[in-house]
């Protein structure tokens, strides 16, 4: 392409609650050149639709709602030298760090001493799951619900059926219920709720609105629009029973399972994901793969409170500076993995004699009373223990290891 | 408050211990609190169940627009019968752009105490 | 002119998929009052949308058929037609494999069946052949047809109908014909917009075809819906399928059996089965298809075992073959009807009408000519340039055109790379659809693996901007409406 091609120290992809803190991240790092590129209108990503309070404890130590926690990160942004592109999406990455880049003010190529991967998550749909019957309107994601409901003002139903247990869903049941849509429940196929206790207890039984767990949508019908859900008892397997299938009317069913890493750009990179998160697999500095491409946030692992994204967004942010301004890393990197009863572990790998290096992990399971241990894998020495009450498959969690290790590790609850 | 209450389940969401807290009707028409590990557990539990708080989120139309949303909510918690009574003021208001965050759209609304603001900044101009 | 109350048209198509327009777009190359009613709200919402988009060569059909006639017949036609239309397409040739020796003696049958029909280069390949030709197919044997291809079914539909209207053809959508009455050398045709009069009626309604026959008072046919339930794989899972691969089927299977086609995005469809079903409308999934076209698949191609799909979809096919009979074979039905001078059924248009519209078409039209007096019309306007879309344009391309249009600039699906000119463009076309299917059939919005998700809140902004009221919103027209009016009026 002829033209100049634009070039910037740190360009970060992506202004939502992680992409926002890198920005700053950078430029407080030392950074001079700090591009921050978002698709949407404006800047604070997901958060605009979150209207709940929430958001903010760890970050700003008060609970505010999404659209302020945007705004304020969003300010900080601005007071910067900060370079800020919206209605800008990055369509194409390559190795050596050079975007494709599409805005209303022109298509172009942009040259980046680093990258910062904020792209955030996207929703598990109705055919990910495959939900068989007929395809009419009616059937929304809980964050388009989200949306259409609290950006558009527009009714998206009368009666609504909500599967999945996620927050997004649960938060909407709220939502519809406040707006004068009747939610005839929630159906969720594991025998545990997969948001947060606050979330079930303040959206869901505040309202009555009945969860069953074990519980799945086996058929959409109706021709045109949504005109019942047939839902029924699932085994062990997770597997349809044969007889326990009822049929509730609605016109609306939303879908709140299961958020994905949108790393689309990530692949086009060749950045090495992990099937555990669906993210980069990153070392401690939170750099993928090829080098100077960092990841934070959703796009990286999916989490659960915004203030995590945006603290791993600082981090990301400071060490894309860094790379940029020349600091490569430091020797040979250690492997770590997910032990008994732990979904993933991040990050997957870690400098070898680096101490002081914490890891932020997810259990598969409830469980209660447990210890966490990040073990040696070759001599089976226990680094780090902690003890936890109870621990939730929606948390995220950390454990930190205050030596230095040689040899590849196992975080595990055994 | 209510008789359906009279035994409840909740976490204790004080610390990240989480407590699961078993309430029963005590001695008195006061409550009785069992698992908490911790002395805070006693009025978190008693609040939860005797008198529970919550704030409340939504969005209204910016006056003279089907769809240019701003969204509030209360400045604070609010007893929770109290919720379907605010929401029906709150979906009276079309307010006039500009919106500053943090403005105060209705102050003390029915007598609360507390206070429905924006919680974002809303142009004077369509395309903020 | 003639008529006082109401107009006249020398033709009336009813029905509006592939053939319809196809007979359409042919007709308007002559000097004739034309109309093409279709009930539902788009083009190609009834068969002609839910198929695998494959261009038969023809070896599948009974040599002497007209399915085997129009299918080579339109093969040669086709290619040259797309180019004119600029519709997507590719020649990919396909492949029929057997898994055993013993299949061969049917890929034997399939090639002289073939051979028969004059489908050109039909060839039987060995397994090294069948690994050179596609990587990912597994066989022993292989019929190899080189001609065959593959091709955007409902693009080739809308792009004859826009065709026929740059040449003077009219199209109205969800205007159902519910009643025929006829007399002084006219059909009149009642629609609930009014009653329209026609010389000559051909009847290309499909699945309905039969009904709209009964009409009119003929009470030949009777039409089978047979689903057939597919399934789309991303586009990212890590296979790239060169052609289409079909097993060998047996006689007795009313399809070709389920089988693993490319799309020109790159996507790989598994598909379709084959069951009677009693509603013509029935298109929903069931469960047992879903499970049992992935072990067909996996069989076929063992690579496909665990690739995540992005979307189902469902085809049902206007069979002349009862379900309870015993035929196992019925031809298409191009006929003029003997009770009804004038009045043209094609009845029974399923697998290879894809491929034969054209040669369909142009039957069709000699069978008009024969009793019209049809003039060529001077300055026929054969075709357009193909669509630019910018996930396919280059760097330049892509710079130019922002440059000028700040639409273009504007990504309004994420996940297939369609911008705001796009959707506009696809918002403004001549026969005003305006429903979120129509958007996703003419740009890719929401065709990828969000499913949606994201450019849905933003097609219903663009739908806004461009005059639809939110409560006037819908997924394929009728009462598929997305809302129900705003929460705060």
């Amino acid at each position: 392409m002829s033209g100049p091609r634009e070039t910037c120290d740190v360009a970060v992809i992506g202004g939502g609650p992680a992409g926002l803190a890198a920005a700053l991240g950078a430029r407080r790092a030392g950074a001079g050149k700090v591009l921050l590129l978002e698709r949407d209108r404006t800047l604070g990503g997901i958060l605009n639709q979150c209207v709940h309070d929430g958001f903010g404890l760890f970050l700003y130590k008060e609970t505010i709602s999404g659209p302020e926690y945007a705004e304020r990160l969003t300010e900080d942004v601005l007071r910067e030298p900060i370079r800020v592109a919206t209605g800008t999406m990055v369509l194409d990455l390559s190795p050596d760090r050079v975007l494709r880049v599409n805005s209303r003010e022109g298509y172009r190529l942009v040259e980046a001493g680093a990258v910062v991967l904020a792209m955030g998550c996207r929703e598990r749909t109705r055919e990910m799951i495959e939900i068989p019957g007929t395809r009419p309107a009616g059937i929304f994601t809980a964050g388009s619900a989200q949306n259409l409901v609290n950006l558009q003002n527009l009714r998206i139903g009368n009666e609504a059926v909500i599967l999945g247990s996620g927050d997004i869903g649960l938060i909407m049941a709220r939502r519809l219920v406040f707006e004068g849509v009747a939610v005839k429940g929630v159906f969720e196929i594991l025998p545990w709720a997969n948001g947060l206790e606050r979330n079930i207890r303040q959206c869901l039984m505040d309202l009555r609105i009945p969860l069953e767990l074990r519980s799945t949508v086996v058929e959409i019908r109706g021709r045109d629009r949504v005109e019942s859900v047939v839902v029924a008892k699932v085994d062990e397997s997770l597997a349809p029973v044969a007889g326990t299938e009822s049929v509730i009317p609605c016109d609306t069913l939303l879908l709140s399972v299961g958020l994905i890493p949108e790393n689309e750009l990530a692949k086009k990179a060749g950045v090495v994901l992990s099937p555990l998160t669906g993210g980069a697999v990153v070392d401690e500095t939170l750099m993928t793969s090829i080098p100077g491409i960092f990841s934070c946030g959703n796009v990286l692992h999916i989490h659960d409170v915004a203030d995590w994204a945006s603290f791993e967004g600082f981090a990301a942010g400071e060490r894309a500076a860094r790379f940029a301004a020349g600091e490569r890393p430091a020797g040979p990197t250690i492997r770590v993995s997910a032990g008994p009863n732990v979904r993933y572990a991040l990050p997957q790998l870690v400098t070898r004699g680096k101490p002081g290096v914490e890891w932020s992990f997810r259990v598969k399971r409830p469980v209660r009373d447990v210890a966490v241990e990040v073990k040696g894998l070759t001599s089976g020495k226990v680094y780090a223990r902690r003890k936890f009450a109870r621990l939730l498959p929606s948390e995220l969690q950390k454990i930190k290891v205050r030596v230095a290790v040689e040899e590849d590790l196992e975080v595990g609850c055994p | 408050m209510s008789e359906h209450d009279a035994v409840d389940r909740l976490t204790c969401v004080l610390c990240p211990v989480g407590c699961e807290l078993e309430v029963g009707t005590g001695p008195a028409g006061g409550v009785q609190v069992t698992g908490n590990q911790c002395d805070k557990g006693v009025p978190f539990a008693e609040e939860e169940v005797l008198r529970p708080k919550r704030n409340l989120a939504t969005s209204v139309p910016i006056r003279g627009t089907a769809s240019r949303m701003v969204s509030v909510r209360l400045s604070g918690p609010v007893p929770r019968e109290m919720i379907f009574p605010i929401l029906t003021e709150i979906a009276k208001l079309r307010p006039e752009a500009p919106v500053r965050r943090g403005q105060v759209l209705i102050a003390d609304v029915l007598g609360t105490g507390v206070d429905v603001i924006a919680t974002r900044t809303v142009l004077a101009k369509a395309d903020s | 002119m003639r008529e006082t109350a109401t107009p006249t048209y020398d033709v009336v198509v009813i029905g509006g998929g592939v053939v319809g327009c196809a007979v359409l777009r042919e007709l308007s190359r002559y000097d004739l009052r034309l109309l093409l009613l279709e009930k539902e709200a788009d083009l190609a919402e009834g068969v002609s949308k839910g198929n695998s988009g494959v261009i038969h060569a023809g070896f599948n059909v009974p040599s002497g058929s007209l399915k085997a006639k129009t299918n080579v017949a339109g093969l040669a036609l086709i290619y040259p037609l797309a180019v004119e239309l600029g519709v997507p397409h590719r020649k990919t040739g396909n492949l029929v494999v057997a898994l055993s020796d013993e299949d061969r003696p049917r890929l034997e049958e399939l090639k002289a069946e073939g051979d028969r029909s004059g489908v050109p280069d039909l060839e039987i390949v060995d397994e090294t052949a069948i690994r050179r030709l596609e990587p990912l197919a597994r066989g022993r044997w292989a019929l190899y047809s080189p001609h065959t291809g593959i091709i955007s079914p409902y693009e080739l539909t809308v792009a004859l109908a826009e065709c026929a209207w740059q040449n003077g053809a009219e199209v109205r959508l969800e205007t159902p014909v519910e009643a025929v009455g006829s007399g002084d050398g006219l059909f009149r045709l009642a629609t609930p917009k009014g009653t329209i009069a026609a010389r000559r009626v051909v009847n290309s309604a499909g699945l309905f075809a039969d009904e709209v026959a009964r009409l009119a008072g003929i009470e030949d046919y009777r039409v089978f819906p047979y689903r057939g339930e597919y399934l789309i794989a991303d586009k990212d899972c890590g296979l790239r399928l060169g052609l289409p691969v079909y097993p060998v089927s047996s006689r007795n299977d009313p399809g070709l059996g389920i089988h693993i086609t490319p799309t020109l995005e790159g996507n790989i469809i598994l598909g379709p089965s084959a069951e009677p079903v009693e509603d013509k409308r029935d298109a929903a999934s069931t469960r047992e298809v879903m499970a049992r076209l992935k072990a067909e698949a996996g069989r076929l191609m063992p690579e496909l075992g665990g690739v995540p799909f992005i979307h189902s979809y469902t085809g049902i096919r206007p069979k002349l073959v009862d379900p309870s009979g015993r035929d196992r074979f019925r031809d298409f039905v191009i006929e003029e009807s003997g009770l009804r001078p004038g009045w043209i059924n094609l009845v029974g248009i399923e697998s290879p009408g894809l491929t034969a519209a054209p040669a369909i078409a142009k039957m069709v039209a000699a069978m008009i000519g024969g009793r019209l007096d049809m003039r060529e019309k001077p300055g026929f306007i054969a075709g357009q340039p193909p669509r630019i879309r910018f996930a396919h344009a280059g760097d330049s391309e892509r710079a130019e055109r922002v440059s000028r249009d700040a639409d273009w600039g504007e990504m309004v699906c994420r996940c297939e790379h369609v911008t705001r000119a796009e959707v506009v463009s696809a918002l403004r076309n001549p026969f005003g659809v305006r429903t979120m299917d129509a958007v996703k059939r003419r740009t890719r919005c929401g065709m990828g693996r969000c499913q949606g998700g994201f450019c849905t809140p933003r097609i219903v902004e663009i739908l806004q901007d461009e005059g639809v009221p939110a409560d006037g919103i819908t997924k394929r027209g009728g009462v598929s409406r997305l809302f129900y009016g705003r929460i705060k009026g």
